[in-house]
Order: C-alpha cells, then structure tokens, then sequence
C-alpha cells in the first residue's frame, strides 16, 4: 500500500507538465540511464559511490555529463529535491516546438522578476521551461539588445535546450539548432504547421511574484513622496462599512488615518513628508484666507521695505542739514 | 588550424579572401588543401545530398589536434526533416567537433560583375565563419549582424555582415585559447 502524500504526488505529477518524468527517489535509477541534471545537461548514471566526509560515510549517484564527461555526486537523499529528472520525450519535444513556433508578444520587461523567473524556469521547469527561457530572451533581443548577464543565460540555455533535443531526436546537435530557430526564426514565406502549445510552466509563486494589496508598508516605499496615497483610499473603505469589519484593513489604514488626521486637507497627499509635500502645504495655505499666525510672520517681511524706503527719506533730510 | 577541402571547382580569388577572412575571425591560420572527390553515395532520390552522411564520407585529410577541416562544396544540401518541417541546410558542422560542410548552392549567382563576385565572396566568408563557428561550439545568434545569425533569416540582408559580434567572438576566443595545445 502506498502512503497518501505519495499518491498525491503522482497525481501532480500527471497533471503538471513541468514535472512530468521528474525523479523523486534514487531507486528509479539504473547505471546507464540518462538523465537531465538541471543547468548542468544531459548526463549519464554511472552507478552509486560512497564517501566519507567529515568523518560520516555518505552514499551518492555518480553522473557523467554527456557533454565532457564530467563528473557529478549527488547525494541520495537530494535526488528528490534538484529537479533530476528524464530526458524529454518526443511528444514533449514536439510540444516544445510548437510552443517556440508560437507568437510571444509579451517579454516580461522587470529585469529581476525575469531574471528570477527564467532561474527558477531552468531549475524546475523541464525542457518547456528551458524552451521557455529561450524564447523570452530570444523576444526581448528582438526589442533591444540584451545585457552581457542575459547574453549569457541565453547561450546557456540555449545550449541546454539544443543538447536535450539532441539527445531526445537522436540527432547531431547542429541540426537540432536548425530545429529550434526553424522554429524562433522561420524563413520568409513559410507557414509552420503549429498546433495549440502546451501550457507554459506555472511558477509557484514566489513571493516577488505575489501581488500584495496596498498596506500601510507602502508608505515605508516612498509612495507617499510620490504624491500616492493608497492608505487614504484604504481608510475610505472601513468608515462606509463601519469600524467594526475589516478590522486589519483598519487598523494598517487607520495608522495612516491617523497620521492625515494631523493635517488639514485628507484628500490628497496629506502624508507628505518635506520636499514636494511641504511645498504643497505654502500653496494650500497661501490660497485659503490668512490664518492668525502665518498673518504675524509676513508682517516684519513687509516691513522691512517700508523701513528701506523709509531710510532715505530720512537721509534726505539729514543730507540737506550737512 | 583551418583547413579548406573543396569538393567542387571554386577560383582562386575566393578561396584566398575566404582564407583571410577566416583568419581574421578566429585569429588562427587557415590554408587549402586542395581539391577532393565528392561522395556520390550521399546523393539521394531526388538528387539532394544528405549533409549528415557527405560529411561523414567526406574523403579524409591529414589534420592535428585542434585543428578544423571545412569542406566546400555547390551541391544542394539536405537535413533531416524536423517536428516542424526541413530547415533550408547551407551547410552543417559537428557542434563542437572537427569538420564542417559548407554548401553555395544557396548563394546568389557569383556572376562576373566585380560587385556580384564580392558579394558572392563575402557570403562564402559568412557561412564559413558560421559553421567553423559550430566547431567552435558557437550556438546561433539572435544579432542578424553577426555571422552567427540563422542562414535562412528573414532580417538578414542580401549581403549580410562576415564578421562575429562581440560576444560570440570572446566565446570562441575562450574556446581556442582553451583548446591550443
């Protein structure tokens, strides 16, 4: 009988095309199997190995990889967790084909959320992941040229995508390239035969990916100096509804609340601190009507070209008297 | 090393600005060997040549270590058909590997015209600089300036550019430094 979590697991797996031939334990391996080992390529199991380091004896699967024959440990109890998984099948291959024939209009343009993303795509993602960092790249270089860091991520991914294909076809690897920028790149005049892509690999939201509603935080990121106020459009919400429900929305909007209940105007910006904020206060307050102590200040200011004009009127006199 | 093996007739003047061409690109010397036989056997039915099985009977040339052999020829190519049809082959290498084969089936007629020669010559260039670029373990380049770009590409001109851009010529620097023994 196999436990639940298992069980889960293999229905995930059904389900999930990124982890579709993943590697969950050691015991699926034979020596001889080829398997992808991620960002590092196609390698070859060449059998277990044991080692003793740091005075413990520790069992490992020894890969090489296909490419130069280097050698990789991988600890058993890690198979699981590094995305080990088969070489891509022909029936994914070919849906990595019509994904990459398929029109992609939209790179993502936040150079950390995609380099972050085409990370986790190479790790985790299977070949379509690969094939989705290809084509990403491939369609921002189309926009502009792409900085030396994702120059690289691009050979190298494509390297990765080239290999697998190759191994997955049987072919030479410069034919597979053809494939793939047959397929990135057709000629003039011809129309590839696509069918519908597979659904590209769903990340699993990583926490920069998670869109948060706005929060008191925002004002930590400077918005506020920005002239936005989304608490204030927060603490409307709770005063309709009544102070009893939303309490969290509340108590995160009210903090704010009450920091705009010290000024004047609660509309807009009314948090501002210093620089445009403080200027956006002399305009408020020079268009009301003159309270009574901005009226005291302004007095000596006028006075005192009343006391300069007033200063060689009484020089005339005296310079007449010499 | 460069080799050039020419399995067809080809002038002088073209193999000798392919020659220096191909010395300025990679920064190793390149000579001619020499004219070979072609291998009918790679013909097929319908009277195309597989790349694959050309270059694997490609008659054999004496070479050392490191060194990469280019074989010229004008016959039609072709490749195994792919998931989405049959690439246009102008040549083919062995990624990483020690020969390449360069086709000028595809080429624009060489003409006599002074012009049409030079641009005949400058795409013999760029194509070999490609596939001798392959053997460096070079991969395609998104750049329709650099002479690793797709020979098929729409955005290449009709006289493309025969040089390397700058990251895939550090790369193949990289790899000839690391491979000169």
């Amino acid at each position: 009988m196999r436990p639940s979590g298992r069980r889960e697991r293999d229905e995930k797996k059904e389900t999930d095309p990124a982890l579709e031939g993943n590697i969950t334990s050691a015991e699926e391996l034979q020596p001889s199997d080829r398997v992808v080992y991620p960002n590092q390529g196609v390698c070859r199991v060449a059998g277990l190995e044991q080692k003793d380091i740091a005075g413990q004896r520790l069992e490992f699967i020894k890969l090489t990889r296909e490419e130069d024959g280097a050698s990789v440990l991988v600890p058993l109890q890690k198979v699981a967790s590094i995305g080990l998984r088969r070489v891509a099948s022909a029936e994914q291959i070919e849906g990595v084909f019509h994904y990459l024939g398929a029109s992609y209009d939209d790179p993502e343009l936040d150079w950390k959320v995609r380099h972050r993303d085409n990370v986790e795509r190479l790790i985790a993602g299977g070949v379509l992941g690969v094939a989705e960092v290809v084509k990403g790249l491939h369609s921002l270089a189309r926009l502009r040229p792409l900085p030396a860091k994702e120059r690289e991520l691009y050979d190298s991914s494509r390297h990765l995508l080239v290999s697998e294909v190759s191994v997955s076809l049987g072919i030479p690897a410069c034919i597979a390239e053809d494939y793939v920028d047959y397929a990135l790149i057709p000629p003039a005049g011809v129309k590839l035969p696509l069918k519908p892509p597979p659904k590209p690999v769903e990340l699993k939201g990583p926490p920069w990916k998670r869109k948060k509603p706005a929060t008191a935080e925002d004002d930590e990121l400077g918005l506020a100096d920005l002239g936005l106020d989304l608490g204030a459009l927060d603490s409307e919400e709770p005063v309709e509804g009544g102070e009893g429900e939303a309490a969290p929305a509340e108590g995160e909007a009210g903090g704010a609340a009450d920091e705009v209940a010290a000024g004047a105007a609660p509309e807009r910006g009314p948090r501002t601190r210093g620089g445009r904020g403080e200027k956006a206060k002399k305009k408020a307050k020079a268009a009301k009507p003159a309270p009574k102590k901005p009226a005291k200040k302004p007095s000596p200011r006028k006075k005192a070209p009343a006391a300069k004009a007033a200063k060689p009127a009484k020089k005339s006199p005296g310079g007449k008297k010499k | 090393m460069i080799r050039i093996v020419t399995l067809a007739p080809f002038d002088e003047g073209d193999i000798g600005f392919l020659t220096r061409t191909l010395y300025r690109s990679f920064g190793v010397g390149t000579e001619h060997l020499g004219d070979r036989a072609l291998p009918k056997g790679a013909e097929g039915s319908d009277g195309r040549f597989d790349a694959v099985k050309l270059l694997d009977e490609a008659p054999p040339v004496r070479a050392f270590a490191d060194d990469k052999v280019v074989y010229l020829t004008n016959v039609e190519l072709a490749i195994p058909e792919g998931p989405l049809g049959e690439p246009p082959a102008w040549g083919f290498a062995l990624q990483g590997g020690e020969r390449a084969l360069v086709s000028t089936f595809r080429f624009a007629p060489r003409g006599v015209t002074e012009s049409s020669i030079e641009v005949f010559r400058r795409r013999l260039a760029r194509e070999c600089t490609h596939y001798v670029g392959h053997l460096w373990d070079l991969h395609h380049c998104y750049d329709p300036r650099c002479a690793m770009h797709p020979s098929w590409s729409p955005s290449l001109s009709s006289d493309p550019e025969h040089d390397l851009d700058a990251f895939c010529r550090e790369k193949s620097e990289r790899r000839i430094r690391l491979a000169k023994t």
